[in-house]
């Protein structure tokens, strides 16, 4: 091509025509900062001294041929500028991006509520977002809506054209957090919480210090900086302990680590140590039940929208658990606990808008794990359950409203009298292979939520609506580690055996229920001969499968079972609380039925129909 | 023709969780719905039991269930709530197949209700190859040739017929297992033989390979007056292999010259007047023979799509709020379009700029996964960008992913500095990066930026990945540009 001479002279100042084209080729500044060795911030500058700013184009369903009145825009480097500035109050509220595990339609209906809130209170709305599958990119949602990356770069170009009275990051989740300093840098007036709360929440060492300062108890913790620091960090916090990189979020590359060989292990091949990405260890409070609590602040009052309880034990990712709202199994003196925790942190933080805290109990101790001041993913189904439209309220806080004004400051969830499940939704049918186990790692899609009057039913319409519909007869495969051969197992088994269930195992779990008068068969292992286990599920003649991970030495059964329930659609449990509410479930599908009911209903009271 | 009054309540089933496959473009789709049959003045019934949505929002609709999608629930919200009529077409494949079941054990009958946006009829000779196949032999279309075999006798027949390279894909299976592509007969006998045993039912269809055609997808609606009009054509950069969630698309189509456009367009108005879709939106897919350009119908959808939301977003124009009115009776050119309110529905988009959309995986969360890309769909999310050409857009798509990239490369992420390479090492990288080229796989397009910066040719690239050269010459003019850029200081 013959632009090519120009490469041989490196001398070049970069001119307008060539910073235009590279613009108009899609690239970012911050890739022509990074071919010209400067920065991006550097980078912006002198591409707006050089007079190359973009312009918003008009999506307008007929290419300019008639007026468009939807103002749906979008950035490219040419003549002729058609979003059109108004005088009125605006905002911009930043979107989710892409889906991803661990960031879905969550966010999305929190920033489309966040919409409908400011609306409410008469101020325009921008949304900037990038996935095409959301509402929030309806251009009927929002009174401006521009298609865009939500990098720096892009929010800033939008920014600078609209002159907002304020952005809002927290709504849509790590997305706009990720950018919402850098903003801060280029002068952007962030709405709610200020970054110094955020900070607060997710800096390990202030947030310790406002803790002990606070006197609220949370597990020990360390940060090391190598593999033998870590094992020494490890070995004084005590074991078991939770250990993962601190340069990711959402649970990725985690791990719980039982003995210092398990972190040398963790160490070694799943982590990218350096004085910069430090390891982030904490004591993992093994069997302790976890709880969510999804609040709103002011900055003066706090209102609790729900506490949530995980279904299944701590270790399981909060967004793979299961939980139920209320909780069931907490004492009043720990329920007020956590209220007054959440209150004192809220306002420690001067949180404004949402906040999630996530608290783990265990021994009659309440502790806090984790403080998110912004949207959670729980917001819609304590919105749901609750009748309460936190993200709404949330917005309406940010922009200046009292919980007092609006009327909810007094709201108690404990009054609502029905019963929500939330059970979380996998796509291991996709990924031939992959353990189906739960941890620490977040790996569901989606989620579903069953409501109903009683606990079991919610259950079990939480697990038909994820497509386990929980078996009413026939046989169960049960396989317990040897922790796990205790009395609860056996209160769990005499409630399948009650509702008419009969049991088979592999030898060892069959000898424990055989020697406590529960009746079980035996059957082999995969590796002891045939027919073994696997055989029987692809018959179809186990109805559930029940099976706590037993470790290394039995991973490829627990493969080949998980599996064959997987395909042959039998449902799988693998914790004994999920197993102890599933008894719970098919009580109440077995005496009752399924019943229906419209949230319109719960929300007037009226009774479900049969 | 004006609104139907002989029916005042709609139910509209939703999709369920956000799975692989069906995401929150449901969610868009039923919520303005929602919102168009309740502005409409009916009262509007939903079912869906997943709580993130904005469809379930109790505002939204007259009765609200969050309940579990299943016939049994959903019988039992008809018994209590007897709607006149259900509009399937909203909630994905999960809508459409509940819909089925009630009408074939007898439920609708049983009510009385009516099944709006697609009938009973449509859905299945939309979905059923077989019905499928006869209704595009009637109007002289092409599609994939093969059938379903039970034994290897009836396998070797169509093998006979249709010639190899052939799919195997043994029915019901997940993922895909026990399915693959045979390239001589040995490996036929062999790939049948393991599919047979595979499916719980040892069926297995046996088709014509159309690996590494163009694809494209049509996006169509028709209403009762028997208008139809054509939204947005989409065409995938990745070619036939790749699902379409699972690939790079553009939209409008760039690489069809306008008289293979008017052969496409004027197949899928056949083919969904064929189909018998009345009222209402659906997505046809097409495969074109790079080599001869023999045509083939792949598959229709009688509904909003992943590929509607798409295309809305891609237009401007609202498939699925058209779609709805379009069921309760209007004609598309009764319905006027909201954005530019002078011109109605009938009038198709016109589209002056580019649209790209980018698939996005989360493989790192599943160890020991295959991250190949095929006919099943793996990705969890995707990113779209608007651009005035293919080069803008599609870099702005890149960073819109929020993986750390900030465009096609030079952003401090590559995998290789093929510019700094010592030249006794390119040869080993270049084989490393065609290598990498030869299987569909996230992030290949990086690889084709090495690919151009290590002197590989247009041709050579084609031959490797099947992507259309028009596509891999604005890939190359991004790299050029690039390296000019180079040339110049701050």
């Amino acid at each position: 091509m013959k632009q090519n001479s120009k490469i041989k002279d490196p001398l070049t100042r970069v001119t307008r025509e060539a910073m235009l084209k590279a613009k108009q080729y899609g690239f970012s500044d911050m890739q022509l900062a990074h071919i010209w060795g400067s920065t991006e911030k550097a980078l912006r500058q002198l591409r707006k001294e050089i007079g190359v700013i973009p312009v918003y184009k008009t999506v307008d369903t007929c290419a300019a041929e008639f007026e468009a009145h939807t103002p749906y825009h979008y950035s490219t480097y040419d003549q002729e500028n058609e979003s059109v500035r108004t005088d009125r109050k605006k905002v911009i509220i930043l979107g989710g991006g892409p889906n991803r595990i661990g960031q879905g339609i969550e966010f999305d209906y929190c920033c489309v509520h966040g919409v409908y809130a400011l609306a409410e209170e008469g101020i325009e709305t921008i949304m900037i977002n990038c996935n095409p599958e959301t509402v929030s990119t309806d251009y009927d949602t929002t009174d401006k809506l521009y298609f865009e990356p939500l990098t720096l770069e892009d929010v800033l170009n939008i920014y600078d054209h609209e002159q907002p009275l304020g952005v809002i990051v927290s709504f849509g989740g790590q997305t706009p957090l990720k950018i919402a300093k850098s903003l801060e840098d280029h002068g952007v007036k962030i709405l709610g919480t200020s970054s110094e709360g955020i900070d607060i929440a997710e800096d390990r060492e202030r947030f310790g210090a406002l803790l002990r300062k606070l006197k609220i108890p949370h597990p020990m913790y360390g940060t090391a900086y190598s593999v033998t620091n870590a094992v020494l960090v490890a070995e004084q916090i005590g074991f078991p302990v939770l250990i993962r990189p601190s340069y990711v979020l959402g649970g990725r590359a985690m791990e719980i680590c039982y003995n210092s060989d398990a972190v040398r292990e963790y160490m070694k091949k799943a982590v990218d140590v350096s004085p910069d990405h430090p390891v982030l260890i904490d004591r993992f409070l093994e069997d302790a039940f976890e709880f969510d609590v999804d609040a709103v602040c002011d900055g003066k009052d706090v209102l609790i929208g729900g506490v949530m309880e995980h279904i299944e034990e701590a270790g399981i990712h909060s967004g793979d658990s299961s939980c139920v709202l209320p909780p069931y199994m907490i004492s009043e003196k720990n329920l007020e606990d956590l209220k007054i925790h959440t209150v004192r942190l809220a306002k420690a933080l001067k949180v404004i808008g949402l906040i999630n805290i996530q608290y783990a109990m265990k021994d009659g101790v309440v502790y806090v794990l984790e403080v998110n001041p912004r949207a959670s993913r729980t917001v819609p189904f304590v919105s749901k359950a609750v009748g309460l439209p936190l993200a709404k309220i949330a917005a309406k806080v940010m922009v200046g409203r009292t919980l007092e004004d609006l009327g909810v400051k007094d709201f108690d969830y404990q009054k609502v009298k029905h019963i929500s499940v939330k059970e979380a939704v996998f796509p291991f049918s996709k990924f031939p292979r992959v353990p189906v186990f739960l941890g620490p790692e977040m790996r569901s899609t989606g989620e579903v939520m069953g409501i109903a009057s009683e606990f079991g039913a919610a259950i079990a319409k939480a697990q038909m609506g994820a497509g386990n519909t929980l078996p009413t007869e026939g046989k169960i495969f049960i396989s317990v580690n040897n922790s796990d051969k205790n009395e609860i197992t056996l209160e769990i088994a005499r409630g399948y055996e009650r509702l008419g269930f009969s049991f088979v195992a592999t030898e060892g779990t069959s000898r424990f229920l055989c020697e406590h008068g529960i009746p079980c068969e035996s059957v082999y292992k995969v590796n002891e001969g045939r027919p073994n286990i696997v055989d029987l599920i692809k018959n179809g003649e186990i109805k559930l499968v029940i099976n706590t991970p037993l470790g290394e030495e039995s991973r490829y059964d627990e493969y080949s079972i998980g599996w064959a329930a997987i395909e042959q659609k039998v449902s799988f449990i693998t914790t004994l609380s999920a197993a102890a509410s599933a008894v719970k479930g098919i009580e109440q599908q077995k005496s009752h039925g399924i019943e229906v009911r419209s949230l319109q209903e719960y929300q007037k009271g009226i009774p479900a129909t049969t | 023709m004006p609104k139907r009054t002989d029916i005042k309540s709609i139910l509209i089933i939703g999709s369920g969780p956000i799975v692989i496959g069906q995401a929150c473009e449901f969610d868009y789709s039923g919520t303005q719905a929602c919102k168009v049959l309740r502005e409409e003045g009916y009262r509007v019934i939903l079912i869906n039991s997943n709580p993130a949505t904005i469809m379930t929002d109790p505002e939204l609709a007259d009765a609200t269930y969050v309940e579990p999608i299943t016939p049994a629930v959903v019988e039992k919200i008809l018994e209590k709530e007897r709607p006149d009529a259900i509009l399937p077409t909203m909630g994905g494949q999960t809508a459409l197949n509940i819909a089925v079941a009630l009408a074939d054990s007898g439920v609708l009958e049983k009510y009385g209700i009516e099944l709006i946006g697609a009938k009973l009829e449509a859905i299945k000779k939309a979905e059923d190859r077989e019905l499928f196949q006869d209704a595009m032999n009637q109007i002289g279309l092409e599609s994939p040739r093969g059938r379903f075999i039970h034994t290897m006798e009836e396998a070797l027949e169509v093998a006979e017929e249709i010639g190899l390279p052939i799919i195997i894909r043994p029915s019901f299976t997940l993922g895909g297992t026990g399915g693959g592509t045979a390239y001589n007969l040995h490996e036929f006998r062999e790939k049948v033989e393991h599919g047979l045993t595979s499916s719980p039912i040892r069926q297995v269809l046996v088709e014509e390979s159309v690996i590494g055609w163009k694809e494209y997808e049509l996006e169509v609606m028709r209403d009762l007056r028997d208008n139809v009009v054509i939204i947005c054509s989409i065409e995938n950069f990745d070619p036939m292999g790749v699902h379409t969630g699972d690939s790079i698309t553009v939209a409008p189509a760039q690489t069809l010259t306008d008289k293979e456009y008017q052969v496409m367009r004027d197949a899928a108005i056949k083919i969904i007047r064929q189909i018998g879709v009345e009222t209402g939106g659906s997505n046809i897919q097409f495969a074109i023979n790079p080599v001869d350009g023999r045509m083939i119908v792949i598959e229709m959808n009688p509904r909003v799509s992943r590929s509607s939301a798409l295309a809305s977003k891609a237009t401007g124009f609202p498939i699925a709020k058209i779609a709805a009115k379009l069921a309760v009776g209007y004609t598309l050119d009764e319905i006027p379009n909201d954005i530019t309110k002078e011109t109605p529905a009938s009038f198709e988009p016109t589209i002056d700029y580019c649209v790209v959309k980018i698939p996005r995986w989360d493989f790192e969360k599943f160890k020991g996964v295959d991250d190949t890309l095929g006919v099943q769909m793996k990705s969890v999310g995707e990113a779209m960008a608007i651009g005035r050409t293919f080069k803008e857009a599609f870099q702005k798509a890149l960073r819109s992913l929020e993986q750390g990239r900030f465009g096609l490369g030079a952003d401090g992420k590559d995998v290789f500095d093929i510019r700094n390479l010592p030249e006794g090492k390119r040869d080993e990288i270049k084989k490393k990066v065609m290598d990498r080229l030869k299987m569909p796989k996230p992030n290949n397009v990086f690889y084709m930026r090495y690919a151009f910066q290590l002197g590989v040719s247009i041709d050579e690239l084609f031959r490797v990945t099947k992507v259309d050269p028009w596509f891999l010459y604005n890939i190359k003019q991004i790299v050029d540009c690039e390296e000019e850029l180079y040339g110049y200081t701050v």
